[in-house]
């Protein structure tokens, strides 16, 4: 599997969160092309090709980015920052993940224009739901932007 | 002497006619009564003292021989700035009135405060000729003013601490509760999560108790999510400042109930919502008091047909409270004071599900509205929740 070819970025740091969604997403068959990155560094690095990702095209970004707000290193608001605030990523959609309801997050995050904010259910059919429902409604139903 | 207050300091020299005696009479009575009350002093137009009263030594701590003839700056304290001074003698040399309160310093160099007058009287060219100036003592009202303004600007001083204290600390419960949000939800989002993995995944590989052991894992995960998300709610709303507006009452408790329908779908619940009197208060606040209410009239209903919700508003005490009646289950009344505490639950949980935070909420939103609330209710025979918003929009 090549980068080029990588549908879904799941960004994570919480092993329990990322086995459930990657299950959540196996169970609605969309398991095929995910590329999971730890932290927000290594979100970065994927996203504009550089550190240990590098030669790989901006432009062959991913379809949607699934964002965890609490990251080590660079943390998801910085990560959506630097996606929207660039013209070559801009367009990516990014739902921002998060078990924060806190009202600061979530104006912040659609400051810098994000796509969905998803608050993460405690209740696991939910949580599965809801992963399963995004990963659809961004890779099958979304009508993306030519360009 | 041109000095009026020299001639009539001699009334038993004047002529006895009585026509012209009795003004002087009464010129003399005058002086004396002012002698009483007031500090009494006259100066050439250059400023040298001509005359005191004795109030006048006796306030200054000079003898009456230590002042005539002195320049009159000889009681001057310094604290005044010297356009203050200026303006004094500007005023008075073009033959104005001059009024205003005075420092001036005693013998010993102790300063007193006195409220003055000098009154210019002129000569026939229009020059001042002399200025008699009349004081009187408020020294100690000064003292109790500047007592009054360093309790002030001690109580400002407080005011302000506190102040930022109570910020520091509103942050700090901010800080907490993002941190509760965050951090708490994670491990139960996995203890929830992975427990129904294995109920999916292997429950047909599990006896019968094994698969029911995992369901209550599963359920003290969920009930300890609602309780961490009540909790917040909680203290958001404790905190969040009241945008005052004027509500339709009858259409936001429409809304809350609306807002509920999903929860009591399939249940035959007669809802009567009388006409309700507008109100002054938070819309958001407010719609969460109706929902919380509500929702413990179908919550408490629950088994009863048919279930009844009734809302309406009545005059008690000269307020007007609105209320929700159901025809539910109740409660003991000798346990009503413990029905609005945060955690504190009247019923156990396997009969009515909650975690107790639901009326919390609802009194502190009432509260902060300046209203209160109350309930009355009979075990088995409903209960009807009253609520008071004292704050009026002007």
């Amino acid at each position: 599997m090549s980068d080029n070819e990588i549908e879904i970025l799941l960004v994570e740091d919480s092993p329990d969160d990322l086995e459930m969604a990657l299950r959540a997403l196996r169970k609605a068959h969309l398991t095929n092309r995910i590329q999971v990155a730890r932290d927000g560094a290594e979100a970065l690095d994927f996203i504009f090709g550089t550190g240990a990702h590098v030669g790989r095209k901006v432009e062959n970004g991913p379809k949607v980015i699934l964002l965890d707000l609490k990251l080590p290193k660079v943390d998801g608001l910085e990560v959506l920052r630097r996606v929207k605030g660039d013209p070559r990523t801009r367009k990516i959609p990014v739902v921002v993940l998060t078990s924060s309801k806190e009202q600061p997050d979530v104006t912040e995050c659609y400051n810098l224009g994000v796509n969905s904010y998803i608050v993460k259910p405690v209740n696991f059919e939910s949580f599965a739901g809801a992963v399963a429902e995004l990963g659809m409604y961004w890779l099958l139903l979304n009508q993306r932007p030519q360009g | 002497m041109d000095r009026w207050v020299l001639k009539v300091a001699r009334p038993e020299a004047m002529a006895t006619d009585n026509k012209i005696n009795q003004p002087l009479k009464e010129l003399h009575e005058l002086k004396a009564a002012l002698d009483e009350h007031s500090i009494v002093a006259i100066t050439d137009p250059q400023g040298k003292i001509t005359y005191v009263n004795d109030k006048f030594c006796s306030i200054s701590g000079y003898a009456r021989a230590e002042l005539l003839g002195q320049d009159h700056r000889l009681i001057n304290s310094g604290h005044h700035p010297k356009e203050f001074i200026r303006n004094l003698w500007t005023t008075i040399a073009q033959g104005n009135v001059w009024h205003g309160e005075i420092k001036n310093r005693t013998k010993d160099g102790t300063g007193y405060w006195v409220e003055t007058t000098i009154v210019p009287f002129l000569d026939d060219t229009g020059k001042p000729r002399q200025y008699v100036a009349i004081r009187t003592d408020i020294t100690q009202r000064k003292q109790a003013e500047s007592e009054i303004l360093k309790l002030n600007a001690e109580l400002e001083m407080r005011v302000a601490r506190r102040t930022a204290e109570l910020e520091a600390a509103n942050k700090e419960l901010e800080a907490f509760s993002y941190s509760v949000s965050h951090d708490l939800r994670a491990p139960l989002r996995a203890i929830n999560g992975f427990a129904g993995i294995v109920l999916e995944d292997f429950g047909s590989l599990l006896p019968p108790e094994g698969r029911d052991y995992l369901e209550r894992v599963r359920n003290g995960g969920k009930s300890m999510g609602q309780l961490i998300d009540d909790l917040l709610t909680f203290a958001r709303l404790s905190r969040q400042s009241l945008a005052l507006h004027r509500i339709n009452t009858s259409r936001l408790v429409q809304d809350a109930w609306l807002e509920l329908k999903p929860a009591v779908n399939g249940r035959l619940i007669e809802t009567r919502f009388g006409e309700l009197p507008p109100c002054d208060g938070d819309p958001v606040l407010l719609k969460q008091v109706w929902v919380n209410l509500l929702s413990n009239a179908a919550k408490y209903t629950r088994g009863r047909t048919p279930a009844v919700v009734e809302v309406g508003c009545d005059q008690i005490d000269g307020d007007q409270a609105y209320f929700v009646r159901d025809n539910g289950v109740g409660f003991d009344m000798q346990y009503a004071n413990k029905l609005f505490g945060v955690f504190q639950r009247l019923h156990r949980a396997e009969d009515f599900e909650g975690t107790g935070v639901g009326l919390a909420i609802v009194q502190r939103v009432i509260h902060r509205h300046g209203g209160r609330v109350w309930a009355t209710a009979e075990l088995d025979r409903g209960a009807t929740f009253y609520f008071t918003l004292n704050r009026q929009k002007t």
